[in-house]
Order: structure tokens, then C-alpha cells, then sequence
């Protein structure tokens, strides 16, 4: 421009004598305090300023001299640092033209410059918005620095890390204002998204890559994660979709979903992303990613091609993920939420396991989808509340399919099914029995523990084991029959409620453990499960009363051998001798009752020497023919199990009681329907003994508002007059009738039960110690015997009912001595007689 | 400063290893080199042309072709004024992924359901490579460009340098005069604000140098 240099306007002066004439003496620097001060001054030029800055440095840059390009944007910069003032938009505007056209620039060193500058810039908090700027070209050009390939790497990486900071830069710029261009719009999340997770991917690209000054040893690995935590810190709830979108998109296009390297980037990407979300955000994550999994499988079943084996793959990828990330939501999450998720994870089970029919499919791809989908329902359930596991197991109960259904899918499903329950069920920690077993649950499980296949049947003692064990037994008790020493079991006594529980549901848990011994395939396996529950149940239950039922149960279990028209094997007869022995030897350490302990120690001896097949770890393989005899001396007898019981003071009657008299199974299920007739008396008792609110509200019922005033009304008023009278007739016949005759009639109506009652005492074992007994002879007799007086007498029972009233109290109190001596009298009629 | 009448954004678009980075090289630097590595995600060039006497600035964004990068190369679709699909003519392969590339720009540069082919992205096929021995015939590849709706079908070579000038100076004029038609047509038909930038970019040119006369 041929302007000379007097004629221009102060301000272009003022720029000009910036720059030095010759480029290597560098800015001059007092010129430049001149042009700030002059900027500051008269804010309104600073438009001016910026515009003309821009022309020269365009024009410095078009004839390649960077020197002053330099110098120009160290003055631009000094200028935007200082002046802050609101007519600084119009110069950011020249600024961000002149980044623009350096950005442009092939040279490196121009644009390393440029982001430089930028970075700067949006360090500058601005309170004017500004409503056209446009950050596109910038979005777009960071992000190509950002995939940066130059083969110098030092280049490469600075390029890169200059394109990652002006990302971040555009973020921080944009992002808090809500004005400003809409960062979050999927054009700009599309290109900033990858660039980031390309740069935590790309690590190893530049490998042993070690930095001269490593103060600043800033990785783009590091900035790409700083800067995505910082976006991720900063979504709000309806963007998180269009920054997960590309996420996942790049994952998928990359194939990172199940790539170990680097790290196991899909996990660690979540991971940092689930670490910086919001919290109350983080459920929507789990959410898109479980859509995305859905779409996955989707399009796997669309096409069966050769592609599915990978599909498969990512679909592990994708749930391991989930499984590791799921963790974090789970708290987060409440309500309908919980059981959406849980639901979708098992509708993916499903499918897999309708996948698992085809022949096309690797099985063992789909057995590890299989396994992290259960995985990541554990986690999930894991960080839930205990209140909603009980909730998700009931859900996930009510998805198997019903035991009776044999098609092999199902077969499978189920057994899936139920190894996520069990997953659950690990980390359910059972403090009451009866809140870990609600009818809901229980009733399912145990129609489930009569399945046809066995491994089913294991599976769901498993669960009863886990769900059982309160006291962590369950690793000592986990193993196979065995009548070793088992080592100090952690033993409580029973809860009030647990008692409850077993009264109420005890009956058809042991019978159905005694249906399972049944099965005619059943293997060792299920047998140590089935011993296991026992001895947890005994444990957890440890009661008088739980301990006769289980060694009914045991007995039944023994009498079953006998009966010859069960289908069991010789090796399951075995199996079920050698149970009942170790089960009576667990007892028998438990209780330590002395003759319980001789007499299972002696059985056991006997059966070493004569039929040593019947003991647990015995070699089966040397079995003989012969074991279908068994002798009586061979079993365990009853009747001194219960003696011995009895003497050490518990209750054996329904020891006694017989179950079922033999133990086919056409006959066990008629025994089934006897024993509950039986108790349907013990579940009413249960009720009555339960919490009184229950028994009010049924007593409630019967009487209604009306019969209640009735008799408050009239039948009060006139029994009232009725007894009045008696009392007063009474009364007056102690008046007046001598001593003698109220003896002798006292006498009369008491004799009989008098001598009764101390015949009946005199009867009573001599339990007692020796002052005890002198106890009894003086004072219980006489005691008893003045209850009954007062019963027969009548009056006592009459004074006590009328007792509310005032008058009748004085009444009783003033004739009070007259009955003093009679009374005395009964109760010491030696004295008196 | 803005010293250009018109800006046009310019998307390479094509299979990996057909040519891309080469003929942009070509252009804007004026080399070749024949073991040019893999582009990564997104590589962006300036070229300067004179079309008419005016300037006419292309902003090329030349993709990378592996499938890999597909998610961030589709997101520069958008804003692009052309896009410029390339093939190796000596590969059939890479002509016959065509129709998934078109449809990949039918989805990815908003014009799908808005207003069919005839929005003003301009579409370019090039068969790059022609140095090389044919594979790909070129009236199939013409009549290719004609059922897709390209504006423009173009054979090159990167290595001897064929066709590549005229390709851009082809696009450049195409495009300077269709915004000239639009620009018109905005005019004319609404007075309102929508007016193309550019006409006000030029007004300022011509202000600054008469300022600079003035003074």
C-alpha cells in the first residue's frame, strides 16, 4: 500500500512502529507500551487496530516473512490481554480472522502459533456475547491437527497437542454460554469426540517418544483425557446422547470394543467418562450403551453371515463395559429404572441363547457374552439396595421358564437364568429369613428345585445355600459328604422370626428336599449339594424344634432305601446312606448330646467294618454286589436317637409321630398332603402367636359397631342388677353362718380335688433337689389348693370382676376379715383341723 | 484479510489408497511422492485460483479412506460446497464401492429427504490413476456419474499430473457460477439479510482500495 507514513491516522503510526525495520531486533518493545497505552486510552480504535493488524499479517504471511507474522500476533496478543473492555469484540473479530488464515498455513511453526493464540484467547472471559462468531472452520481444523501424521515426530506430536488444546479451548469458549454457537450439535461432537478418543488410542503411536524439556511433558494422550473429562463434566442431560453417539461409533468403527489393547480402551474410556459425568447423569449412559447393545444384537440376527462371529465378540465387549461401568449408576438409579435394565439384560440372555441353537454360531463366543451378561447383573444388583435385590430376584424368578417345560432351550435358559439369580444371591446378605424368602420368591424356587435336569437342581440349592448362609459357613460346609471334623462353625441361635418361618414353611422346604434325593439322576453332585443345604439349614435354624424335623426328615430319607419301588441306583442308595451318615455325624458334633454321639459313633464303626460303602468317601469303584442287604445294624436306629433326645430334654413327640409310613413316590405325595392337613393346626397357631395387631383386626370383624352399644347399652344394666343380688346373698351367708359351717362346706366342695391335686403332685418325678422337695410338700400343695378354693368359691372371681367400682371395692375391703380365717384354714387345714 | 471473492469448501471422498492425498498434493504443492502413508482421520490444503479474475479460495479437506475413520470423515460432509469422489481406475474394487459412498453422501450431507440431487452440493467422480492400466472402462464410469446425479466425471492422474489443474479450475468456475446464479436470485427475489456473504466480502475490497487511493 503506498500510503505515506505521515498522512496515515495515529493508529496505523502507532502499529507500524511496532515492527522493527530490520526482523531480527525483534518487537520493539517501547513502541508496543505506546500503542497499549493509546489503545487503552481510546478503546473506540481498537476496531481499527485489530483490522489493520490483520491486513499486515496477512500480507506478512503471503510473502512467507514469519518473522513479523510473529511479532504482529505477539502484538495482537498483548493488545486483547490488556484491554478489557467491552469494545474488545470487535477486535476478537480481527484476531480470530487472523488464527483463521495462519490455521491455513502449511508451515507447522505458523500454526503451532495460531493455536497458541487461540488457546490464550479463550482463556479471556468475556462479558459480551457474541452472537455470529462461528467456530466451524476451527472445530474442523483442530480436529485435523489433532489426527495429525507428520513423519517428524516431534512435529507430530506438537501438532497434535496443538490441535487437542484448541479443541479444548473452542470447549471452554463455548460450552458455559449458552449463546454461543451450539457446541453440542452433532456436526461439532462428530469431529471433537473421535479426535479425543483417537489420541487416547493412539498412546503407542508414538512410542518411547521422550520430551527434551520434560517439565511441560504434556502427552496428547493426557490432554485428549483432560479434555474429555472436561466435556464430560460439562453435558447436561439433553446432550449426552450426541457426545455418547460418536463414542460409540468410533469404538465400533475402530473395532476397540473388544480389543485388549491398549489397556482395554472401551472399558477405560467409560470409565473416565462415567468418573467425570454428572452424577445424576451417569443412569442415562448405562441407558445408550444398553441401547447400543440392543442394536447389536439386532443386526446380528438380521445377518447370519461370516461377520456374526465378530458381532458376538463386541457384544462380549460391549457387556463386559457394562458389567464394568454398571456399578457406578446402580446407586443412582431407582424404581422402574432398575428393573428396565435388569429386564433388558435378561432379554439379551435370551437371545443368546436362541443364538446358541444355531449352528453357525461359536459357541464359545456366545457362552462368554453369556457369562459377562451375568457378570454385569451381579455388579449391578450388587450396588443395589437390599430391599430391591429381594425385588430383582423375585423379577428374575418370574422369567424362567417353568420347571415342566423340557425343550432344550429352555433346559438352558433356565439353567442361565438361575446362575444370574445366583449371581444375585451372592451378594444378597440375608440378615432375616423369612424378608430373604417371601412367598413370591420361595414358592417358584422351590418348584424350580424339582426340575427335571440336574444341574438345575444344583443351581438351586446354590441359591438356598447363599441365600441360607448368614454366618459365613457356607465355605466350610461347602464340600462334598464327609465325615470329617468339620472345622468351628459360626452358630447363633434362631431368631423369634426365623422360627416363625420354618413352622410356616419348613414342612415344604424339607419335603422337597427329600422329592430331590428321589431323582433318578441325580449325581453325587447333587447329593453333596443337597447335604449342604441340610447342614445350613440346621445351622442357620439352630432350634429344638428344627433339629427334630430335620432328623425326621433324615429318617425318612433312611426308611426311603428300604423301599424297594424307587428307581435309584445301587451307587444312589449308597449316595443317600452315606448323606444321612454324615448328616447324623454333623448333628451329633452339633448338639453333643452324649448318646446320640455313642450311637452314631457305633453305627459308623460298624458300618467301616462290615459295609464300609455306606460312609461317605468311600472309593465307590470297589463297590459290591452285595450292598443291597442291609441289616438293621447297619441303619441308624430311631428309637435310640429319640431316647437320647428325650433325655437330654427335648421334645421328640414328633419324632415319633410317623410322616409317612413308606416312601414311594406315589405314596410320598399322599404323605405330602397329610403332613400339611397336620399342620394347618400349626399355621393357625402361628397366626394366633404372631404380632396381636393380626388377631384384633380379626376379632374386629366379628363383632360389629351395633352388638357392641347393644351390650354396652342394656346387658350391662341388667346382669349388673343380677349380680348385685347374688353378691349381697353371699355376702350375707358368711355373715351370719358360724365358722364351722363355712369349713365343713368348704371342705365339702374342695375334698375330692384336694386329695386329686396332691395325689398328682406326690406323682410328679423327684426332680427336684432336697430342699426343693420340702418346698413342694409345704408350699405348692397349699398353693395350688387356695387357687381352687378360690375358683369353686366363687366369690373372690366375682369381687375381681366387679372391682371397678368404688363402692363394691369398699364393700369387699370392709368385709375383708371375715374371710381371713377360712382362707387360713384351707390353706393350712393341719392347723386348724 | 480477506482478499478472496469466493470461499468454497472441497471434501475428498473415496477408497483407501485410491489417490486422494496425491491429487491434492499435486495441486497444491505441485509434488508427488509414491510412498505417500496413510492419511489419518482428516488432512486440510488451501489452493488459491483465479476464476474470471476473481479469487477463488478452495478449502480442501481430503479424508481418509479406511473405514476406520469413516465416523469422523462423514462429519465433514456437511459443510462442504463439493465433494469430490475419487477411484482407482486400474481397481475394480474400488469402483464397485461406489454406490455405498453415494449413499453415504446422500445421508451424511443433509440433502437426502431436504431436496433430493438438486441441492447445490456439487458432486464430483474422478477416476484417478489413468496412467495406469485400465480396469475400469471409462463410458461405464460416465454413465455411472450420469444415473448418480454427479455434476462433473473427470479422469486423472496424479502422477503425470493429468487433468488435475483443469479438474479444480472446472470446480472453481462451476461453483463461482452457480453461487453468482443463487446470489442473483436471493437478490432479485428477497431483499432480505440472506444475502450471500461474499458479495459483502467483495463491497469491502473495493471500499479498502479506494480508501487507500483516497489517502
Amino acid at each position: 500500500m503506498g500510503c505515506c507514513g505521515f498522512c496515515s491516522p495515529r493508529y496505523k503510526r502507532l502499529v507500524n512502529n511496532v515492527y522493527p525495520s530490520n526482523p531480527i531486533d525483534g518487537i520493539v518493545k517501547s513502541n508496543l507500551e505506546k500503542l497499549k497505552f493509546y489503545a487503552k486510552s481510546s478503546p473506540e480504535k481498537l476496531d481499527r487496530i485489530g483490522e489493520y493488524f490483520a491486513q499486515r499479517i496477512a500480507r506478512d504471511l503471503y510473502r512467507n516473512r514469519f518473522e513479523y507474522v510473529f511479532m504482529g500476533m505477539e502484538a495482537m496478543e498483548q493488545i486483547l490481554l490488556t484491554s478489557k473492555t467491552q469494545s474488545l469484540n470487535l477486535f476478537v473479530e480481527s484476531f480470530l480472522r487472523v488464527i483463521h488464515q495462519l490455521l491455513e498455513s502449511q508451515e507447522p511453526s505458523i500454526q503451532l502459533l495460531a493455536t497458541r493464540a487461540f488457546v490464550k484467547f479463550s482463556n479471556i472471559e468475556e462479558d459480551v456475547p457474541s452472537y455470529h462468531r462461528k467456530y466451524d472452520f476451527f472445530v474442523s481444523k483442530f480436529s485435523a491437527l489433532c489426527h495429525n501424521n507428520a513423519s517428524d515426530l516431534n512435529t507430530r506430536k506438537m501438532l497434535r497437542l496443538a490441535g487437542l488444546n484448541g479443541l479444548k479451548g473452542v470447549i471452554r469458549k463455548t460450552v458455559s454460554d449458552d449463546l454461543q454457537v451450539d457446541i453440542w450439535d452433532e456436526t461439532h461432537m462428530d469431529k471433537i469426540v473421535p479426535s479425543l478418543l483417537y489420541n487416547l488410542q493412539d498412546k503407542e503411536v508414538i512410542p518411547g517418544f521422550s520430551v527434551p524439556d520434560s517439565a511441560n511433558a504434556s502427552t496428547p494422550y493426557d490432554t485428549a483425557e483432560e479434555c474429555l473429562r472436561e466435556l464430560m463434566s460439562k453435558v447436561t442431560f439433553g446432550n449426552i446422547r450426541s457426545v455418547l453417539k460418536p463414542v460409540l461409533k468410533h469404538l465400533d468403527n475402530h473395532h476397540l470394543w473388544d480389543a485388549q489393547y491398549p489397556d482395554e480402551f472401551a472399558i477405560s474410556v467409560f470409565q473416565t467418562i462415567m468418573d467425570s459425568i454428572q452424577n445424576q447423569h451417569s443412569y442415562a449412559v448405562i441407558q445408550i450403551l444398553m441401547a447400543h447393545l440392543d442394536e447389536k444384537s439386532k443386526s446380528q440376527r438380521k445377518s447370519f453371515d461370516s461377520s456374526s462371529e465378530a458381532t458376538t465378540r463386541v457384544r462380549t465387549g460391549i457387556a463386559t463395559v457394562l458389567s464394568s461401568i454398571i456399578a457406578v449408576a446402580a446407586a443412582e438409579s431407582i424404581g422402574p429404572s432398575v428393573l428396565e435394565i435388569i429386564n433388558s439384560l435378561l432379554r439379551h440372555l435370551r437371545n443368546s441363547i436362541n443364538n446358541f441353537q444355531m449352528v453357525s454360531i461359536n459357541k464359545e463366543d456366545e457362552k462368554q457374552f453369556q457369562e459377562t451378561v451375568i457378570n454385569a447383573l451381579g455388579e449391578f444388583a450388587n450396588n443395589l439396595p437390599d430391599f430391591q435385590k429381594i425385588e430383582i430376584m423375585i423379577f428374575i424368578i418370574s422369567k424362567v421358564p417353568p420347571s415342566s417345560s423340557d425343550s432344550k432351550a429352555d433346559i438352558r435358559l433356565q439353567d442361565i437364568l438361575l446362575k444370574s439369580l445366583l449371581k444375585v444371591s451372592t451378594k444378597y446378605r440375608t440378615v432375616n429369613i423369612s424378608h430373604a424368602f417371601p412367598p413370591a420368591f420361595l414358592n417358584p424356587l422351590l418348584a424350580l428345585s424339582l426340575a427335571a435336569d440336574s444341574n438345575v437342581r444344583i443351581t438351586v440349592q446354590l441359591i438356598f445355600q447363599q441365600l441360607l448362609d448368614r454366618h459365613g459357613n457356607l465355605s466350610k460346609l461347602l464340600m462334598p459328604v464327609t465325615l470329617t471334623e468339620i472345622p468351628p462353625l459360626n452358630i447363633e441361635k434362631a431368631y423369634r422370626q426365623d422360627i416363625m418361618f420354618m413352622r410356616k414353611h419348613g414342612p415344604e422346604l424339607l419335603s422337597h428336599i427329600y422329592k430331590n434325593l428321589q431323582f433318578a439322576n441325580n449325581t453325587p453332585e447333587n447329593y453333596n449339594a443337597l447335604y449342604t443345604t441340610l447342614a445350613l439349614f440346621c445351622i442357620e435354624m439352630s432350634s429344638e424344634e428344627t433339629l427334630t424335623e430335620m432328623l425326621r426328615l433324615i429318617f425318612i430319607i433312611q426308611d426311603m432305601t428300604k423301599n424297594s419301588s424307587l428307581t435309584l441306583s445301587q451307587s444312589q442308595h449308597a449316595e443317600i446312606h452315606r448323606l444321612v451318615a454324615a448328616f447324623l455325624h454333623l448333628i451329633a458334633q452339633l448338639t453333643a448330646i452324649p448318646a446320640l454321639c455313642a450311637h452314631v459313633d457305633q453305627i459308623i464303626k460298624t458300618r467301616n467294618s462290615k459295609a464300609a460303602w455306606m460312609l461317605p468317601e468311600y472309593d465307590s469303584e470297589m463297590m459290591e454286589t452285595k450292598m443291597s442287604e442291609v441289616s438293621e445294624d447297619l441303619l441308624f436306629n430311631k428309637e435310640i436317637i429319640s431316647e437320647a433326645l428325650r433325655n437330654s430334654g427335648h421334645d421328640t413327640s414328633r419324632l415319633s409321630t410317623p410322616l409317612r409310613d413308606s416312601g414311594s413316590v406315589v405314596d410320598s405325595s399322599k404323605a405330602i398332603s397329610t403332613t400339611d392337613l397336620k399342620y394347618v393346626d400349626i399355621d393357625v397357631e402361628s397366626t394366633h402367636s404372631s404380632p396381636g395387631i393380626i388377631r384384633k383386626q380379626q376379632e374386629i370383624e366379628r363383632i360389629n359397631f351395633q352388638d357392641l352399644r347393644n351390650f354396652l347399652n342394656t346387658a350391662l344394666t341388667d346382669e349388673q342388677d343380677a349380680r348385685e343380688e347374688r353378691r349381697a346373698q353371699i355376702l350375707l351367708k358368711f355373715k351370719r353362718a358360724d365358722f364351722a359351717d363355712l369349713v365343713a362346706k368348704s371342705n365339702k366342695n374342695n375334698g375330692v380335688l384336694q386329695t386329686k391335686l396332691n395325689d398328682l403332685f406326690e406323682k410328679l418325678p423327684q426332680m427336684e433337689s432336697p430342699n426343693g422337695e420340702v418346698f413342694a410338700n409345704a408350699i405348692k400343695n397349699p398353693i395350688f389348693s387356695i387357687q381352687f378354693n378360690q375358683c369353686n368359691n366363687g366369690y373372690q372371681r366375682e369381687a375381681n370382676d366387679e372391682a371397678l367400682s368404688e363402692e363394691e371395692k369398699r364393700s369387699a375391703v370392709a368385709h375383708k376379715s371375715p374371710f381371713n380365717s377360712p382362707l387360713y384354714s384351707l390353706q393350712f387345714p393341719d392347723v386348724f383341723a | 484479510m480477506e482478499d478472496y471473492a469466493y470461499l468454497f469448501k472441497i471434501v475428498f471422498i473415496g477408497n483407501a489408497g485410491v489417490g486422494k492425498t496425491c491429487l491434492v498434493r499435486r495441486l497444491t504443492q505441485r509434488t508427488f511422492s509414491s510412498g505417500q502413508a496413510a492419511t489419518i482421520g482428516v488432512d486440510f490444503m488451501i489452493k488459491t485460483l483465479f476464476v474470471n479474475g476473481l479469487k477463488v479460495k478452495l478449502q480442501i479437506w481430503d479424508t481418509a479412506g479406511q473405514e476406520r475413520f469413516r465416523s469422523i470423515t462423514q462429519s465433514y460432509y456437511r459443510s462442504a460446497h463439493c465433494l469430490i469422489l475419487v477411484y482407482d481406475i486400474s481397481s475394480q474394487p474400488s469402483f464397485d464401492s461406489l454406490p455405498h459412498w453415494c449413499r453415504d453422501i446422500d445421508l451424511y450431507t443433509g440433502t437426502g429427504i431436504s431436496s433430493g440431487s438438486n441441492r447445490n452440493v456439487f458432486k464430483v467422480l474422478v477416476g484417478n490413476k489413468c496412467d495406469k492400466e485400465r480396469e475400469v472402462p471409462e463410458y461405464i464410469a460416465a454413465n455411472f456419474a450420469d444415473n448418480h446425479n454427479f455434476d462433473l466425471f473427470m479422469e486423472t492422474s496424479a502422477l503425470e499430473s493429468e487433468n488435475v489443474e483443469r479438474l479444480f479450475h472446472e470446480i472453481a468456475e462451476n461453483l463461482v457460477l452457480r453461487s453468482e446464479s443463487e446470489k442473483s436470485n436471493t437478490v432479485t427475489r428477497a431483499q432480505n439479510y440472506d444475502v450471500n456473504v461474499k458479495a459483502t466480502d467483495k463491497n469491502r475490497i473495493i471500499k479498502q482500495c479506494a480508501n487507500c487511493q483516497s489517502l
